[in-house]
């Protein structure tokens, strides 16, 4: 989009007056899971004992996948890969190997020598001991997988298609979509590369890279608020609580269309999206705060004293202090009927480089998983169309995916029930 | 690879002479070890000097076990431990400063133990033989490969060089007289096969010495334009960009004369015992770098097929280093496996037309099937370089 294009939409922004075209799911706390609803961010103190990479293990054993509800870790990779497994047989190979080799990195312990068999089992990037530093792996599959390839056609989770391309969506093919999607997050990017690099050798034969991005988290700012993200708001502040989680992030037994197998999923959202700060870091403050919804510096909805109170729009009904098309009043419009829209949000912070006008490559990873992705995301997302952010974000990749059901035991493998 | 030395990747250089002169750089080693704290050690460790391999030691169970290792000589040099019986390696400590200290971990199991050393200037010597009682397994012992081991297979290989470049000799007098005749659609028809008639011979290049560089040299450090550019690369990019038969004829004389000689000294050459295991998978890191990327794809759109040709230089590899293989790599069916259907994914971007599909207009998902067959082979490869080298019994 042009800036020709950009500034009508932010004059009329500054009418007051629904304008622009459709943006993402930025900033702000709209909806998502506080797992600590009015707390301190526990990840607040995790964060000296992140920094020395001694985070503890997260258990990899359990009905969901481990990564999906914990705060997030300081450093994550998403990773897209297309298979390349030749059948049903070496796919259901890959995906045991996966199991295994998760298995082993999520717990730590000591790679196997090989004598004079080989070079080194492995890559020694955290020393001669792999340490857990709070590792989770979180896998999930596109609705590519279940193409013609796999014999996995009748399998397609029901509600799992490629991803929807937005009004102000500039997706870009090559960053997009992907038969396969791996997050690794741990404290330290270390670790998270360690990760990659042992999943990967161990499977080049059944899986290749097809695009992926790095990403970190801020440690809260100040402490014991919410991290912020890379417009300078703080980001996750409304997260709905665990107890929701039967209604709004798992995929339940015996839902309508769903094959069984699918049962403990969640559906995984992955967007990538380019924030134009130059742009925004000349935008002033008052006006950043009316298209956000929020406080920059406390973090407080603007008509609120507290950072996690709840913004009560009812009484605002004109918009005159949280503007109609502020984007947490889009996102998460605190009625009884988009309450079943409400998503749990574990975005990432991404930096990587420059464009070609020289402008920072900088922006959001946002992340999220719920039960069904058009009665949430999507319904998320067509509320936002037409937000005055818009202007200054660009989605340019990601996917829809199916997080797959938790790894029970030492016997389970990801996926077992869809390929065994 | 390793044997090639441009001027952009000194370091690529320097670690071919690691690998080859390994006892000659234990100093430099030492010196370095030392910055992290290497030279104290546990007071229980295992102390080794000129008079003494390991001296008295015991190991009650088995289980996973690390040895404190200390040399107390005043020389560098390489502990193994090993099964006296078969004189097995279980593991090793390579490139063992003096003064220093190493540990050595492993899944110790029931059976026989015992130290060999290694020292400059002093003979081989063995400790005394510790016994583990009980039935358990423990990480196995590999016999290792010898320097003697490796001679026949380095005889069959020089053969094969031989041949190849017999061969070679024809192909680009051929293709020299297409230029010097001005019949360019003909040079660009015989270019192919004479460049992959080369491509098959990757674990001589370093052994081809400065030769490599003239038949085979890449513009990268040189520029397109220069004149010192010589060989295959350049004449491709000349074949395809439009330059003319005067312009290339010297080029294409060149690359003649050049092969006459090599074919010429090969006779006394020798290439490195060490080479033949290396270059197994080394071979194909280059074509994985240089070929499936394009980056070597000068004009006529042909590192499938330049690839194709690696493929089968390395089979040459494994089929001398077989009879070695068979008994100390379980892992050998993966790697026909992998070489197999990594073939036959570049047999099938060879048009019916004889032409090749450019690496660079592959679709994305055989791009993915090659890549991925490409980089499982270099996983099933990368072991025997470990287990080929050639060691001290």
């Amino acid at each position: 989009m042009g800036e020709a294009e950009k500034l009508p939409g932010r004059r009329s922004f500054l009418r007051g007056m629904a304008g622009g075209v459709a943006g993402g799911v930025v900033a702000g706390g709209a909806a998502g899971f506080a797992l600590r609803a009015s707390q301190p961010d526990p990840a607040m103190a995790a964060d000296t004992v992140s920094l020395e990479g001694r985070l503890p293990a997260v258990p990899f054993h359990g009905r969901y996948q481990a990564g999906i509800t914990p705060p997030a870790q300081r450093q994550t990779a998403v990773i897209s890969f297309d298979a390349t497994a030749d059948g049903k047989s070496e796919l259901a190979d890959l995906f045991q190997t996966i199991t295994s080799r998760a298995r082993f990195l999520t717990a730590g312990g000591t790679p196997p020598p090989v004598g004079i068999d080989g070079p080194p089992s492995d890559s020694g990037l955290l020393g001669a001991t792999v340490i857990p530093d709070g590792l989770t792996v979180t896998l999930g599959v596109g609705s590519t997988l279940f193409d013609d390839r796999y014999g996995l056609a009748s399998q397609l989770p029901e509600r799992l298609t490629p991803m929807q391309s937005f009004p102000n969506d500039n997706l870009d093919p090559a960053q997009t979509g992907g038969d396969l999607i791996l997050q690794l997050s741990a404290g330290n990017a270390d670790t998270v590369l360690h990760a990659l690099r042992d999943i990967a050798r161990h499977t080049r034969g059944a899986m290749q890279i097809n695009w992926r991005i790095d990403g970190f988290g801020s440690p809260a700012r100040p402490a014991g608020t919410v991290p912020r993200n890379l417009l300078g708001f703080m980001d996750g502040i409304a997260n709905p609580p665990l107890s929701k989680a039967r209604e709004l992030l798992w995929v339940q037994p015996g839902t309508a269309g769903e094959p069984a197998w699918t049962a403990g999923g969640s559906y995984f959202v992955v967007r990538l999206i380019r924030m134009f700060v130059e742009f925004w870091d000349r935008v002033d403050v008052f006006e950043q705060q009316q298209m956000i919804g929020r406080n920059r510096t406390t973090g407080c909805p603007l008509d609120a004293s507290s950072l996690f109170a709840t913004p009560d729009f009812g009484a605002d009904p004109t918009g005159a202090v949280i503007p109609l098309n502020a984007h947490i009043r889009l996102a998460n419009p605190r009625t009884p009927q988009t309450a079943s829209s409400r998503i749990l949000r574990r975005g990432y912070n991404y930096d990587r480089g420059i464009d070609q006008v020289g402008d920072l490559d900088q922006g959001l990873i946002f992340t999220c998983f719920q039960q069904d992705i058009k009665r949430q995301f999507e319904a998320v997302q067509t509320r936002l169309i037409g937000e005055p952010l818009v202007d200054y974000i660009s989605p340019f990749g990601g996917g829809y995916f199916l997080a797959l059901p938790g790894v029970r035991d030492t016997a389970d493998w990801y996926g077992r029930a869809l390929l065994a | 690879m390793r044997n090639r030395c441009y001027a952009g990747s000194p370091d690529l250089c320097f670690s071919v002479v690691m690998r080859k002169t390994r006892l000659l750089v234990i100093a430099v080693l030492a010196a370095t070890a030392s910055l992290s704290a290497c030279g104290g050690g546990a007071p229980d460790a295992i102390s080794f000097n000129s008079a003494s391999c390991g001296g008295t030691w015991t190991l009650a169970k088995p289980g996973w076990h690390t040895f404190e290792l200390r040399n107390a000589n005043d020389v560098g040099g390489e502990i193994d431990l090993i099964d006296p019986k078969t004189s097995g390696v279980y593991a090793e400590v390579d490139q063992f400063g003096p003064g220093t200290t190493q540990t050595m971990s492993l899944d110790v199991g029931s059976g026989r133990y015992a130290f060999r050393c290694f020292f400059e200037d002093v003979d081989p010597m063995t400790g005394p033989t510790v016994t583990v009682p009980g039935r358990v397994k423990g990480f196995p012992a590999t016999v290792p490969v010898t320097f003697n081991d490796l001679v026949e297979p380095a005889k069959s290989y020089q053969a094969y060089v031989s041949a190849g470049l017999k061969t070679l000799v024809g192909q680009t007098e051929t293709l020299a007289g297409d230029v010097q005749r001005g019949n360019l659609t003909a040079a660009r028809r015989d270019w192919l096969p004479a460049h992959l008639t080369y491509e098959t011979l990757g674990a001589a290049y370093d052994a081809f010495g400065n030769f490599d560089d003239e038949i085979d040299g890449r513009a990268d450090a040189l520029g397109v334009t220069n004149p010192k550019w010589t060989g295959f690369y350049r004449l491709e990019y000349g074949l395809w960009h439009g330059q003319s038969a005067g312009e290339l004829a010297p080029y294409a004389g060149k690359l003649a004369t050049d092969v006459r000689s090599l074919l010429a000294t090969w006779p006394t050459t020798e290439i490195p015992l060490i080479d033949i295991g290396l270059r197994t998978h080394e071979i194909l890191e280059n074509a994985l770098e240089f070929q499936l990327t394009g980056h070597d794809d000068y004009g006529s759109g042909t590192t499938l097929a330049t690839t194709l040709a690696n493929v089968q230089g390395t089979r040459e590899l494994l089929s001398v280093l077989q009879p070695l293989l068979v008994t100390r790599y379980p892992g050998l069916p993966g790697v026909y496996t992998w070489l197999n259907r990594l073939q036959a994914l570049l047999e099938a971007e060879h048009q019916p037309d004889g032409t090749w599909v450019p690496a660079a207009q592959l679709p994305l998902s055989a791009r993915q099937q090659i890549d991925a067959a490409c980089g499982q082979a270099l996983q099933e490869l990368a072991p025997i370089a470990s287990i080929a080298e050639p060691r001290n019994t």
